[in-house]
């Protein structure tokens, strides 16, 4: 699978090889510090400073490198579909092996970082229960009504909230056991199936 | 095999693979470290540095240092919550693995405080919301708009209710006539 480049990237990575071998270095070790921890203006500046370049160019570089790295990354492209998307940048054979080796070796850790962007639900933090007995109420006197109070706290990225529910014993027993059912689906041959596939 | 601090369950195989931990500490600085612990289970703040130079002779690593905290927590509170007595506490624990003068140390430090210990975790129980004040006021209307002479006194209670677990008070104002508020106090 291929990666197409758009004429502004192409633009934007011309200026590579203007910069010549251990800038490149540094400029991909900028590109992958951008996906870290996002941008860092003072750095490119830094760079631009010490490789004699005007900062704008450096700052076009640095992103068409990110670009480039992230799209191969998110596709899992092989060694030679990287080399033939790259190819028609037009550089020199050397480029092109400091390049595949940018992508080979931070291939891993910007994929983990990308799996961090996909929508989430909210997630299980804790859970408080209560296990109560109504004696009696305003309505009825001389009562025994048990009732388990449960609060569950949800987390989604940092918010979180909390959710409050009221069931009696019996109830409970029932939900417990849909949930152990759904669980010992993963035990039936369908489900062993796919999972062994998927290994 | 089943244990009355656990619940009369298994004891947690994490547990298990700390006890060996404990044992690497000399018997009276564990004393001082579950009186650290304790603190920190009554809602006091935890002195982390002391605990640091108390396991230092030992040279435990962080994570050691932390999961040797976890389970004293876990060992303390979960004896308080099935109101296990000392001395089950220590034959458990002996069963466990733990050294007797450990144990000991660890039981006498857990005896004294276990009333306490029970108290903070009812006062931690789950709780909705708590009533925090009344305030009422009776106004006697004359007249209004729609009818000349009204005189009917009327009843305003603002209720403060305390959210218990965010701290934040809402309050909760109603009006209410003489009739519904003498079936309200029915």
């Amino acid at each position: 699978m291929l990666l197409v480049l758009s004429e502004e990237q192409k633009a934007h990575l011309g200026c590579l090889p203007r910069t010549g071998g251990a800038a490149i270095g540094e400029l991909g070790r900028l590109a992958v510090e951008l996906l870290r921890r996002g941008a860092a203006p003072r750095a490119c500046e830094a760079a631009a400073r010490k490789l004699n370049i005007d900062v704008d160019t450096i700052k076009h570089g640095i992103e068409g490198l990110t670009y480039l790295l992230t799209e191969s990354s998110k596709l899992m492209i092989s060694e030679i579909d990287f080399q033939d998307s790259i190819h028609v940048l037009g550089f020199s054979g050397e480029l092109n092996k400091l390049l595949l080796q940018l992508y080979l070796d931070n291939r891993k850790e910007i994929r983990s970082i990308l799996s961090e962007l996909a929508p989430k639900l909210p997630s299980y933090h804790s859970l408080e229960w209560r296990l109560d007995v109504q004696l009696a109420s305003r309505s009825l006197r001389q009562q025994i009504k048990p009732a388990v109070t449960i609060k569950l706290h949800l987390s989604q990225d940092e918010d979180q909230t909390a959710q409050v529910l009221q069931t009696d014993p019996s109830t409970l027993l029932h939900l417990i056991q849909q949930l152990e059912q759904a669980l010992g689906e993963m035990k039936t041959n369908h489900c062993r199936r796919i999972v062994r596939n998927m290994k | 095999q089943r244990f009355r601090f656990c619940g009369d369950l298994d004891c947690p195989d994490w547990v298990l693979a700390e006890i060996s931990t404990l044992a690497k500490i000399s018997s009276v600085k564990l004393k001082l470290i579950c009186a650290q612990v304790l603190r920190d289970l009554l809602g006091e703040a935890i002195e982390y540095e002391k605990i640091l130079k108390l396991t230092s002779d030992a040279k435990l690593e962080s994570g050691d240092v932390k999961a040797t905290i976890a389970v004293l927590g876990f060992i303390l509170s979960s004896a308080a919550k099935h109101n296990v007595d000392s001395e089950s506490l220590s034959s458990e624990l002996q069963q466990l693995g733990l050294p007797k003068e450990h144990t000991s140390g660890l039981c006498r430090s857990y005896e004294e405080k276990q009333s306490s210990l029970q108290d903070r975790l009812r006062a931690c129980s789950l709780r909705l919301s708590r009533l925090g004040s009344v305030c009422w006021r009776v106004d006697y209307t004359l007249s209004s708009s729609e009818l000349r002479e009204v005189n009917e006194p009327l009843v305003h209670l603002t209720f403060t209710v305390r959210d218990g677990e965010h701290g934040r008070t809402e309050t909760v104002p109603m009006a209410v006539s003489a009739n519904k508020f003498r079936v309200l106090l029915a």
